[in-house]
């Protein structure tokens, strides 16, 4: 286990270097022009030299990669070149009101995706079943941006239910006040997914024979669902999970943008409008190794739920 | 057996709807300090800093209004805009002919107390004024507004080559040109007569700063501005929230009421209810930047907010029909401020590219063929719903210099026009596919290069394609982030491109100076370089503010028509929508913000918000 | 306990069929009714979308027929607001135009102009007050812009889920087959495109196909495509290599070697067949996702070009319309939208169902 772990953390370097070289080479070759987002609206050729001599844009391509890495392996990204804040400041304060909207959200996402998908699982085949997985497919199949759109005006402004936008400092306040408009749209539009998949889950492991031989010794339905059925199913429903983990550091740029969230998705947006190197160069290493963390975690895990998977 | 397991799911269901009912049900409760009078508003977008010197965005500059002082500044109600003195004794008249000014600035004017300052208290001197300007051409602080002391004051520029040679920003060597002649008085020297130069000081980020607030919070300068204002910054999470109080050891201001016009209710009302009073008597404003259209409205008509500036075009038929409030509106009490904004909106063509670029008469003639051809009364009426007004020259209405007489036909929308002259140059279909071909015969295809994710941009771009189609030109529009569209106008790498400009100062020659051939990579985007342009632009700047100068104005604005560098576009028209508790509300043009000469009813505010 | 039963009964094992797996599945799907009507709903959508690419629908949508937001025919009558002419400035019009003769270096050619001018007859369109769903800002017919959309929009979803399948499956066998060296460098590209914020990875390619000049042919509708294709093929590709990996040491394939099939001919001719409705139902997946990823770039501006139009653009334009009472922009493209996902998801399910019997 430990031998494994440690690989997989070596393996993480190239992975790393392949994301920095991708990035670098992406934002290097047809990015604009920082300093002249910088210079303003009048300016002229030496004042725009002097801006790239301080920036260290006009280094050739080699040198400012080699800044790059030792940039990553000191944790220090230096200062937004917009708003000379530092660049760890930035992720530091951001990514909080990120994972205020999206921790709740994949918490009630699993736990009611689960609780629905077990329900129609054993109704499987019935009405009941056909009619939400129906529900869901519609639901799906509606864009997230009429859905912020519309739920904006209706249950912000027409029935003044939810503010129409807006943040505060407070923890409280924001997941009581502020966070559950977003947080409810945002479960809205995962759920259905999910629960299709969860599922399937269910139905994959309900055929199976250990399903057959528990009901042959006489047990309630309820318990072969509950007892064995659930638990075998929550393996893949864990892995899928996982793999959702690394999103929730993102967050949703929309949502950000229209309730007005200083999250990391808007930030993103913001510093790739403004050609903000330092800022896109740092939320992409460190959500790259939050990536590969978090899918190194989940396959450890994994191994602790289920005793019959083998790491290699 | 089978009856209860059926039910659970049904169980569950109901237990979600509980939950989902119980989150719904929490209120949308808004924290209201009783005793001071807060004011909370949105801005359009993100702020960056408010280190006076380093900042060019409006909404940051707008900010520096209320936390620094300008020497001078603009009568708060006087239109046409007029300079008084703010923190100075006079407004200087350019001595020893338009080469010379001189401020004294009032004793007795302190900074605001910061731990920066050690508990004493520290008066402004004219030495802060000298270590401002030479914070603009300091290239550690790469300041977007160095080009106003560029080329201008005698020894500025040899002091900064010598800097630059040396390695070493020196602020304690003299400069022949910024002199401070005792501790309250600095004067400036130009190299050439130029009657803009006194503007300069009015500017909300050409102001006096504290040298050891800035080297002792060298590391962010951006976040710890320290100014003689009427307010402090109390709060600040980036692009998110500013948060501005009441500066205790604010010396206060008052109304000036001289210049106002009897006839305008928003001055009435403004000396009603400021009158005399001690200014300012917002306690808190709370500022918050809101990008999306529909957040910042809505937000506003729930009341989180007192007022909206700078209202979306699209929402305003609705709340303005046929120019009147609705009655919607009316029964929310609400009013609105109509503000002729300084500043034009133009389609530049780029005058090196071989196609739209040029001086032959075969180019201009195309050129102008393209500005015919463009319907802007349809850009009037859909993209900006019918709020704005057509440009007739560069200089935009309120503007020094704007002049009210001057039309021409040849920016008058007339597609047979535009057909004819294309017909004339020799600008038609050759290859029989539908479109116009070069007079070479060679195919004819514009790029008009526009910013990615701004809706109006699109919708002009839409525009100018469905326009020159209709003449038979092909047009290809092409959406690029911020960062490339600069870039490509920098260096010349377009064909046509839609740009707005809003005034530095209220002079006609801040919009002229677009089009002047030096200024080529510098502000002139359309690379235009006319001699004779160029000679009338310069003449213009050795003369005051006269009908003489006025007519080379008048001349420049010609040569413009006629070489047509730029399609003229708009001068956009603001709705300022405004909750009744705030009082003697007024937007000035140059000036950003209006919370130095503000009021509210606090218990209307209460009585309004709970609604 | 029976109801369970009964969906299981149609599965049969797969190898014992004399019938080919497609023709199976064919058969399946034709006994499943929510299938059935998905496809003929997704077939009208293509039959629409042939329609408007051949010209026979739709083909005036960028044609501006009625009014600034003209009402639906169903609600005509109602106050239009966004039609109401505004007042142009008094004056104005009354003041003489300033002279330009002296400078102009046209003035020579001044009456030759004029007379061609005459010669051109401009000719003005009545613009109606309503339409039959409305009309957007410009005055153009909703209905007839969601059509066209439509076409923009599936053509977007179907090429670049093509695209993206073709290189996830490209790429998944390689990897899964061929293992090893190739397989790790696979997986190193893999993880280094799973590692990158999808928006991060978006907004770099556009810019990519933006700013290039080398790209200045293939902008507009293929950009797009090429965006959502080079960038949505992750999920694809873990799935196929998978499969690759599971069948790589099957039998069948083992037999295949024996009598010398190369790896080539293992990978595409034996076992890419056995796995191609993975790949099917990966591409119908895609095409949802990218219709609806092609709004969100819409949304960033990055869109389809301004003589095109998609659901994602219109609805785009409509973000601002919901609040001044003009819906049917929004409705128009939501509801076409979600009706053709919805048939698509479920035809993609039943399809899932029909070629893979053993879930259910």
């Amino acid at each position: 286990m430990g031998a494994y772990i440690v690989r997989r953390l070596w393996q993480m370097i190239p992975t790393l270097l392949g994301v920095v070289l991708l990035i670098f080479f992406l934002f290097n070759w047809v990015g604009g022009d920082p300093a002249l987002v910088l210079a303003g609206k009048i300016t002229n050729a030496e004042q725009i030299e002097n801006i790239r001599k301080q920036l260290g844009v006009d280094q050739p391509y080699w040198y400012q990669l080699w800044v790059f890495i030792k940039q990553i392996v000191t944790f220090d990204f230096g200062r937004s070149w917009a708003t000379n804040e530092a660049v760890s400041n930035i992720l530091i304060t951001r990514v909080g009101p990120t994972l205020t909207i999206m921790i709740p959200v994949l918490l009630l996402e699993t736990i009611i995706g689960v609780i629905l998908a077990i329900g129609v699982a054993y109704v499987r085949g019935t009405l009941t079943d056909r009619i939400t997985m129906m529900i869901c497919t519609v639901a799906m199949s509606i864009s997230f941006l009429v859905y912020i759109i519309v739920a904006q005006y209706i249950f912000g402004f027409q029935l003044g239910w939810f503010p129409v936008q807006g943040w505060s400092d407070s923890f409280t306040k924001n997941i009581v006040t502020y966070a559950p408009l977003p947080i409810l749209l945002a479960v809205f539009v995962s759920l259905a997914p999910s629960l299709r998949l969860y599922r399937s889950f269910f139905l994959d492991e309900v055929n199976q024979d250990y399903v057959r031989t528990a009901r042959a010794k006489g047990l309630s339905e309820k318990t072969v669902m509950m007892k064995h059925v659930l638990r075998n199913a929550m393996i893949p429903i864990l892995t899928n999970v996982g793999i959702s983990l690394p999103g929730i550091f993102v967050g949703s740029f929309l949502l950000e943008t229209f309730f007005s969230i200083p999250g990391l998705g808007r930030e993103i947006l913001t510093a790739v409008n403004r050609s903000d190197f330092p800022v896109i160069k740092a939320a992409t290493v460190y959500l790259a190794v939050v990536t590969m963390v978090v899918n190194l975690a989940v396959d450890v895990l994994y191994k602790a739920v289920d005793p019959r998977v083998v790491l290699k | 057996m089978r009856w209860q397991v059926r039910k659970s799911p049904h169980d569950w269901v109901t237990l979600l709807f509980a939950i989902f009912a119980l989150l719904a049900l929490q209120p949308a409760t808004l924290a209201h300090a009783a005793e001071k009078k807060t004011l909370k508003i949105a801005f359009r977008a993100a702020e960056t800093g408010f280190d006076p010197q380093k900042i060019e965005d409006r909404y940051s500059v707008g900010i520096c209004e209320n936390i620094f002082d300008s020497l001078i500044t603009y009568d708060w109600l006087a239109r046409p805009v007029k300079l008084v003195p703010q923190i100075v004794e006079a407004v200087p008249t350019g001595e020893e002919g338009g080469t010379r000014f001189t401020f004294r600035i009032r004793p007795g004017i302190y900074f605001a107390d910061d731990p920066i300052f050690k508990g004493k208290r520290r008066e402004l001197v004219a030495r802060d004024m000298e270590y401002a300007i030479k914070r603009f051409r300091d290239p550690a602080n790469r300041s977007p507004y160095s080009w106003l002391f560029e080329d201008r004051v005698v020894g500025l520029d040899e002091f900064v080559a010598a800097a630059k040679k040396s390695g070493k920003y020196d602020y304690d060597v003299p400069v022949a040109g910024l002199k401070v002649i005792d501790k309250y008085t600095i004067s400036f020297k130009l190299k050439e007569p130029d009657y803009t130069f006194i503007y300069f000081f009015a500017m909300p980020n050409v102001v006096p700063v504290a040298r050891e607030a800035i080297e002792g919070y060298a590391s962010d300068t951006m976040g710890h501005p320290v100014g003689t204002g009427p307010y402090v910054l109390k709060e600040w999470v980036r692009r998110s929230k500013i948060v501005l109080e009441k500066n205790p050891d604010y010396r206060g201001h008052v109304l000036n009421a001289q210049y106002a016009d009897p006839a305008d209710p928003w001055d009435q009302e403004a000396i009603k209810y400021l009158g005399r009073k001690t200014l300012p008597l917002i306690d808190r404003i709370e500022i918050s930047p809101i990008e999306e259209e529909q957040p910042r409205f809505l937000a506003f008509m729930n009341r989180e907010h007192e007022y909206i500036e700078e209202t979306p075009f699209a929402f305003v038929p609705q709340l303005l029909p046929n120019g009147k409030l609705s009655p919607e509106m009316q029964k929310r009490n609400m009013r609105v401020f109509r503000e002729e904004a300084p500043e034009t909106t133009w389609d530049v063509f780029n005058l090196d590219d071989t196609v739209v670029g040029g001086y032959q008469s075969q180019n201009i003639g195309f050129r102008r063929a393209l500005v015919l051809a463009h319907d802007r009364e349809q850009e009037i009426a859909i993209v900006r719903r019918g709020q704005a007004l057509a440009a007739q020259s560069p200089v935009p209405p309120g503007i020094i210099g704007f002049d009210p007489t001057f039309h021409a036909i040849e920016q008058e929308y007339n597609p047979a026009r535009a057909k004819a002259l294309l017909d004339m140059f020799g600008y038609i279909d050759k290859d029989g596919d539908g479109w116009r071909d070069l007079p070479s015969g060679a195919p004819l295809k514009l790029t008009y290069k526009y910013r990615a994710n701004e809706e109006s941009a699109r919708q002009q771009a839409e525009l100018w394609a469905k326009c020159l189609a209709d003449v038979g030109i092909r047009m290809e529009a092409i959406a690029v982030q911020f960062a490339d569209l600069l870039k490509d106008r920098k260096v010349g790498k377009y064909q046509m491109s839609g740009i707005a400009w809003t005034a530095d100062y209220p002079d006609a020659q801040n919009f002229l100076q677009l089009l002047y051939g030096p200024n080529t990579n510098i502000s002139n985007d359309a690379r235009f370089k006319l001699p004779e342009y160029d000679r009338l632009y310069t003449q213009a700047l050795k003369i005051p503010d006269s009908p003489e100068r006025d007519q080379l104005y008048r001349e420049m604005n010609r040569i413009i028509i006629v070489y047509a560098p730029w399609r003229l576009g708009v001068h956009r028209i603001f709705n300022h929508f405004i909750n009744q508790w705030v009082l003697g509300y007024k937007k000035h043009p140059i000036l950003f913000t209006s919370f130095k000469y503000l009021d509210i009813d606090a218990a209307a505010q209460k009585a309004g918000m709970q609604q | 306990m029976s109801a369970v039963l009964t969906s299981n009964t149609t599965a049969a094992p797969i190898h014992q069929a004399s019938p080919g797996l497609w023709t199976l599945a064919w058969r399946r799907l034709k006994r499943d009714k929510v299938g059935m009507i998905s496809l003929v709903v997704v077939a009208f959508f293509l039959l629409m979308i042939v329609g408007s690419y051949t010209g026979l629908i739709a083909r005036n949508w960028s044609k501006e027929v009625g009014v600034s937001y003209a009402n639906p025919s169903f609600l005509a009558g109602a106050v239009n607001l966004e039609a109401a002419k505004t007042e142009s400035r008094e004056g104005a019009a009354k003041i003489p135009y300033v002279d330009l003769s002296d400078i102009d270096p046209l003035a020579p050619r001044y009456k030759e102009w004029e007379e061609r001018t005459a010669k051109i007859k401009v000719t003005e369109t009545p613009r109606s007050e309503t339409l039959l769903f409305g009309g957007d800002k410009w005055g153009r017919d909703v209905l007839q812009k969601a059509i066209k959309g439509a076409q923009t929009s599936i053509f977007v979803g179907l090429f670049a889920a093509l695209i993206a399948t073709i290189i996830g499956t490209t790429l998944g066998a390689l990897s899964g087959y061929l293992g090893g060296r190739v397989g790790d460098l696979m997986e190193w590209f893999y993880n280094v495109f799973s590692s990158i914020p999808y928006i991060l990875l978006i907004l770099a390619f556009a810019a990519v196909f933006a700013s290039s000049p080398a790209m200045a042919d293939f902008r507009g509708v293929p950009m797009v495509i090429a965006i959502l294709g080079l960038t949505g093929w992750t999920g694809i590709y873990r799935l196929i290599r998978a499969e690759f990996i599971k069948h790589g040491s099957r039998e069948y394939v083992k037999a295949a070697e024996a009598i010398g099939a190369s790896h080539g001919r293992r990978m595409f001719v034996h076992i890419l067949p056995n796995v191609s409705h993975v790949c099917l139902v990966q591409l119908s997946q895609h095409v949802v996702q990218f219709i609806k990823a092609e709004v969100i770039l819409s949304y960033l501006g990055l869109g389809v070009p301004v003589d095109a139009v998609s659901w994602g653009t219109m609805l785009a334009e409509a973000q601002s319309e919901l609040v001044i009472g003009k819906w049917w922009q929004l409705a128009a493209a939501g509801i076409s939208m979600a009706i053709l996902v919805t048939a698509f998801s479920m035809l993609t399910d039943s399809l899932r169902d029909a070629l893979d019997p053993k879930i259910k």
